[in-house]
């Protein structure tokens, strides 16, 4: 029964993408064309990336932790968050509430992300015989990815969008924006140098997921008091 | 115009799916070729040989496995008909295997596990003989008998002894591994074995002729040493039989090598040819040396004085035995044995004579001798076995490996044959004189007979299974032209009341599943929790009366269209 296997750990993995996109106002307002262009910007990234990557970095043998290595891939990671303001800021879209456009700006940017970096492991992975816990993890990694994504949105328009901020809150947007944009090199460095195995990662991850998303969600709500 | 508006999106939408519907399909098409195996153990495995004897069938009959794995720990009375057996030979019970077996039980398949020592090539190991002792009388079950599901023999390693601990715990705990309940699955994926349409038996003849004095018109006597170099086993692909007959080769080649130094100097050259022949078919009532002989020329047939065959001469230590099929009151047999005995005596061991009629009705050949006796030749076959072999058996088994194997006999072996032939040749019988001594230049080359006996300990030899170029045989071949002057090829087909099925080996393919219960139980946690995160999202984005007017939507449409 394994492209049952296949089955559920697809919904786990796209399945959030799609509950978040019709339980939140979002589908009422219509805003999938802004989810489809933000995945359209995260291709175009990925792509850059990729090529800044293949370019910069040296393939090594062994898994270890190089620290001048880690640090490139970190700054390469930050055309991750370029990628982000030029979906958030430049592109045009409909008349959406700045709220709804940070969620499905993050929604589709995420929804990018799950597709290229988990569907093709998933197909070729999952429906074979053999049975594995590595596609359950990497659906729940998808999730907390998702949530990272979304905050990462609300901090990235509340930054570039947002003109009008308290001046004491800023430094904290910004160094919440700095740990999730880092969060890639962060996993890398737990799995590699203290040698933390797959699981563990992934509940770090939720956990982490959990309390930036609500640090973000407080901080937009205090952002929000004054204009109200 | 907005009416407009919407319907022209629709139809450009409409008219950009459709054009994607060819690309969507070829993206799936290539996508479903992609290959589903991807076990993480992947296990040598080793039929059982399948063969029919005049139509009556032996053998495991079946190749391919797709089933559970289950132990011995079973419950009493489960059904084991959709499951394989994984049996370890340390914990082997072998009145259970025949149980099974005879009671025609069904049964998905049969894994038997060998310890590492019996790997061809292995020279370590512990004390094995009860394991040897026990794996005889398996193999003796196995083959004479028909067995209607795939037996397959697995070496021991870290991968199987976890899964085999797995197992048993499962079992031991009452649950067997079906569909729904999960565990191991060994899948072996071959085709249905086919019968091997004409199996070539391939002879090997080296012909070393004598030197005739000058005015000497008459034809020389030949002497010929001949040992039969395939084997016959449970497995196909792991019947080495370094004993059986490994050893008879070996000594065959060294007694040539020795003989080609003597007779390269025109000075030494003895009086006499020599022929030197390796035959196949040895397990299948000497068919090869038969039709060997039959192919021969009559009158160089009749110039063979005496034929020395050699069998099985590498586990012994103090007696070799002489099998005849004349009386011993026989001249040429005295003779020959007196040069033995003489030999032997000078070496520090014993020979022994003995004597078996033929029976003439009886189509078994015992010794291969008696194909030379059947056409009127002298021949006695040299050996370290007392009684002679039944049909089949000690032609290369699985318990016949290198360990058992001492370099020391078949040296003896060699110096005793070699050493006789030359007092015959030479006519030195009866005096005292080594002419292969030790630390001369014609001295028994133990490192020759060490590597040529570790080479065919790692070369399985089943006839049926040889193709008409195997490299053995070009070895063989290109050995015997080093030493001898003439050296020809004899390719008969093995007719008769054998037939065999090929598929030998294949690889085991080992998967951790998950039960169909896991799946089902896993998609509803996904399902409680895909809708608990909906409900979430609902509340915190719109209202917990948002979420209530979901699902009372229908009721409240009718209210208002009334």
């Amino acid at each position: 029964m394994t492209l049952f296997h296949f089955f559920n750990c697809a919904i786990l993995t796209f399945g959030p993408h799609a509950v978040y996109y019709s339980a939140t106002p979002l589908s009422e307002y219509d805003t999938l064309g802004t989810s489809v262009k933000a995945a359209v910007v995260y291709l175009a990234t990925a792509l850059v990336k990729l090529v800044c990557l293949a370019t910069f970095l040296q393939v090594s043998e062994t898994e270890v932790f190089d620290p001048y290595q880690e640090a490139l891939k970190a700054m390469i990671g930050f055309i991750d968050v370029a990628g982000l303001y030029f979906a958030l800021a430049q592109l045009t879209h409909r008349n959406i509430s700045q709220n709804h456009k940070f969620q499905a700006v993050g929604l589709g940017w995420a929804f990018a992300d799950s597709v290229l970096h988990r569907l093709a492991p998933l197909w070729v992975g999952a429906r074979g015989l053999e049975f594995t816990w590595d596609y359950v993890l990497q659906g729940l990694e998808a999730n907390a990815n998702l949530v990272f994504t979304i905050s990462l949105a609300a901090l990235g328009s509340l930054m570039w969008l947002r003109k009008n901020k308290p001046k004491t809150l800023i430094p904290i947007i910004y160094t919440c924006a700095v740990i999730i944009a880092t969060m890639p090199s962060i996993t890398s460095y737990l799995r590699r140098v203290m040698g933390w195995h797959f699981p563990k990662v992934v509940g770090f991850e939720l956990m982490t997921s959990l309390v930036m998303a609500f640090i973000s969600c407080q901080l937009f709500i205090l952002c929000q008091r004054p204009s109200l | 115009m907005a009416e407009e508006k919407n319907s022209k999106q629709r139809h450009h939408r409409s008219m950009f799916l459709e054009s994607m519907y060819p690309v969507v399909a070829l993206m799936l098409v290539l996508v479903a070729c992609v290959e589903l195996c991807d076990a993480a153990t992947v296990v040598d495995v080793y039929r059982l040989i399948q063969y029919d004897i005049s139509g009556a069938p032996f053998g495991s009959r079946f190749s391919s496995l797709n089933h559970h794995a289950a132990s011995l720990s079973f419950q009493h009375g489960a059904d084991l008909s959709r499951s394989v057996l994984i049996l370890p030979l340390r914990e082997l019970d072998i009145a259970f295997v025949q149980d099974y077996i005879s009671q025609k039980q069904s049964l998905g398949g049969l894994l038997i596990l060998l310890p590492q020592t019996f790997r061809p090539g292995n020279i370590g190991g512990g004390e094995t003989q009860g394991l040897r002792i026990l794996l005889a009388q398996l193999e003796k079950l196995l083959l004479h008998g028909n067995i209607p599901f795939p037996v397959y023999f697995a070496f021991e390693n870290e991968e199987t002894d976890t899964m085999l601990a797995d197992v048993k715990k499962n079992d031991a705990l009452g649950q067997q591994a079906t569909a729904t309940t999960g565990g191991y699955k060994l899948v072996i994926s071959v085709s249905e074995p086919r019968k091997i349409a004409s199996p070539t038996i391939t002879n090997i003849q080296g012909w070393l002729p004598g030197s005739r004095a000058d005015g000497d018109s008459n034809q020389l006597s030949t002497i010929a040493v001949v040992a039969s170099y395939d084997t016959f086993g449970a497995a196909p692909a792991l019947s080495v039989g370094s004993d059986s007959n490994g050893s008879g080769v070996v000594a065959l080649l060294e007694v040539a090598r020795l003989f080609s130094t003597l007779y390269s100097n025109p000075k030494t050259r003895g009086r006499y040819n020599l022929l030197f022949a390796l035959t196949s078919g040895g397990p299948y009532n000497y068919e090869g040396t038969q039709k060997w002989l039959k192919s021969l020329d009559q009158r160089m047939r009749e110039s063979i004085d005496y034929a020395i065959c050699l069998n099985s001469v590498g586990s012994w230590d103090n007696e070799l035995l002489v099998h005849v099929s004349k009386p011993p009151e026989n001249a040429y047999i005295k003779q020959i044995f007196e040069g033995f005995s003489n030999v032997a005596e000078d070496l520090g061991f014993q020979v022994s004579l003995k004597h078996k009629k033929i029976n003439i009705s009886n189509s078994r050949v015992a010794w291969e001798h008696e194909q030379f006796s059947r056409l009127r030749v002298t021949a006695a076959t040299v050996s370290e076995l007392l009684t002679p072999p039944e049909l089949l058996e000690s032609a290369g088994s699985l318990s016949d490996t290198r360990q058992h194997v001492n370099e020391d006999s078949i040296i003896k072996g060699v110096k005793l044959v070699a050493e006789s032939l030359a007092r015959h040749i030479y006519g030195h019988q009866g005096k005292d004189i080594q002419i292969f001594a030790d630390n001369s230049s014609l001295a028994v080359n133990r490192f020759y007979v060490k590597s040529w006996l570790d080479g065919l300990s790692q070369t399985p030899r089943v006839a049926p299974f040889l193709s008409k170029n195997e490299p053995l045989i070009m070895a063989l071949k290109k050995e015997l032209e080093d030493y001898t002057a003439e050296v020809s090829i004899q390719q008969e087909s093995l007719d008769g009341i054998f037939t065999f099925y090929d598929s030998t080996k294949a690889s085991l393919n080992i998967y951790q599943v998950a039960s169909v219960t896991f799946d089902l139980l896993l998609l509803l946690v996904l399902g409680s929790y895909l809708i608990m995160l909906f409900s979430f999202l609902v509340i915190t984005t719109r209202g917990l009366d948002d979420l209530i007017s979901i699902f009372r939507r229908p009721p409240s449409r009718k209210m208002k269209i009334a």
